[in-house]
């Protein structure tokens, strides 16, 4: 929240009170207008005033360069830098994968092996999606889309368009519009694009392992191929 | 983003000064009419600056701003078609 916002709209507001009640007494209507509209723009700052100001997304920033930092290099001793990313369902946890092996069956929390080779398991916090859709069979790439553009756009704001196609169990999202300050965690293996998108089809798919097959970064954004394992 | 909100509340603000001293000026005495024009306002700043802010009270302000733009409208249509 931004006090001195805050505190100017209700000014304004107290302000545009008095002017009405003065423009009342006198009998001038054009005042009480004044009076109106300035009491709208007051309300209209004390709204925005609520606004996420930008040293608490500086310092979120920061905490994520530093988490992203810390895990870059955990994979790097791991010697999985050029690992495959999945995600991978466990009961009713979401486990973000980074393994050699494609999509490992048995993964638990943190690092451990799996077919003889070494695995990161990061646990997923599952996105406040809503699925309109009663049945898995009924998922489409339209409804995937949808909740995308729902959670990207709408709530996160991190991008300003989501295009998503299907090939069979192999889908491609096209981002565009990436936000100034995410673009340079696309380069990291651990990119909230990639992780909220896999995610997202992790979740309406239902499916046992959402595994991303390649990530091509253009000019106007990103694009993420799928591959969905049921 | 908190730049594009004060750049927002600037411009909104320029255009509110602007059209309600214009108003004033030419002696407008209906209190609706400064109202309809500084929603106009708040909605012709916000589609120039696109604030891209998503919380919920904006959300609110925005379907307010909106339904009272509509009623004084539809207001004023009625009192032409039935005067």
């Amino acid at each position: 929240m931004n006090t001195s916002l805050l505190i100017l709209g209700l000014n304004i507001v107290v302000v545009s009170a008095l002017l009405s009640l003065y423009g009342l007494i006198i009998g001038d209507s054009g005042l009480v207008g004044i009076a109106a509209s300035l009491g709208l723009a007051g309300g209209v700052i004390v709204a925005y005033s609520r606004a996420p100001q930008d040293p608490s997304t500086t310092s979120l920033l920061n905490y994520s360069k530093a988490l992203v930092n810390t895990v870059t290099s955990v994979l790097e001793d791991l010697d999985l830098l050029e690992s495959n990313i999945c995600i991978a369902r466990k009961d009713t946890e979401l486990l973000m994968v980074y393994s050699k092996t494609p999509c490992p069956v048995e993964v638990d929390p943190g690092l451990g092996f799996s077919s003889g080779s070494p695995y990161l398991a990061i646990p997923i916090e599952t996105p406040s999606i809503e699925i309109t859709e009663t049945s898995s069979t009924s998922i489409t790439e339209e409804s995937i889309e949808r909740v995308l553009r729902s959670l990207l756009i709408d709530d996160l704001t991190i991008c300003r368009g989501v295009k998503v196609a299907s090939e069979g169990e192999s889908y491609r999202v096209f981002i565009t519009g990436l936000a100034e300050y995410l673009k340079d965690f696309t380069k990291y293996p651990i990119d909230p694009y990639t992780i909220l998108v896999l995610t997202v089809v992790s979740y309406t798919t239902s499916a046992r392992c959402v595994r991303l097959v390649q990530r091509i970064h253009m000019p106007e954004g990103l694009m993420l191929i799928l591959r969905v394992e049921k | 983003m908190q730049s594009r909100v004060s750049l927002f509340i600037l411009v909104y603000a320029l255009m509110i000064v602007l059209s309600t001293v214009a108003l004033y000026l030419l002696r407008e005495q209906r209190v609706d009419v400064y109202i309809s024009l500084n929603i106009l306002s708040y909605y012709v700043s916000y589609a120039v600056v696109r604030p891209s802010i998503s919380t919920n009270i904006v959300r609110i302000i925005n379907i307010i701003l909106f339904i009272l733009f509509i009623a004084i409208v539809a207001y004023r249509i009625y009192e032409v078609l039935a005067p």
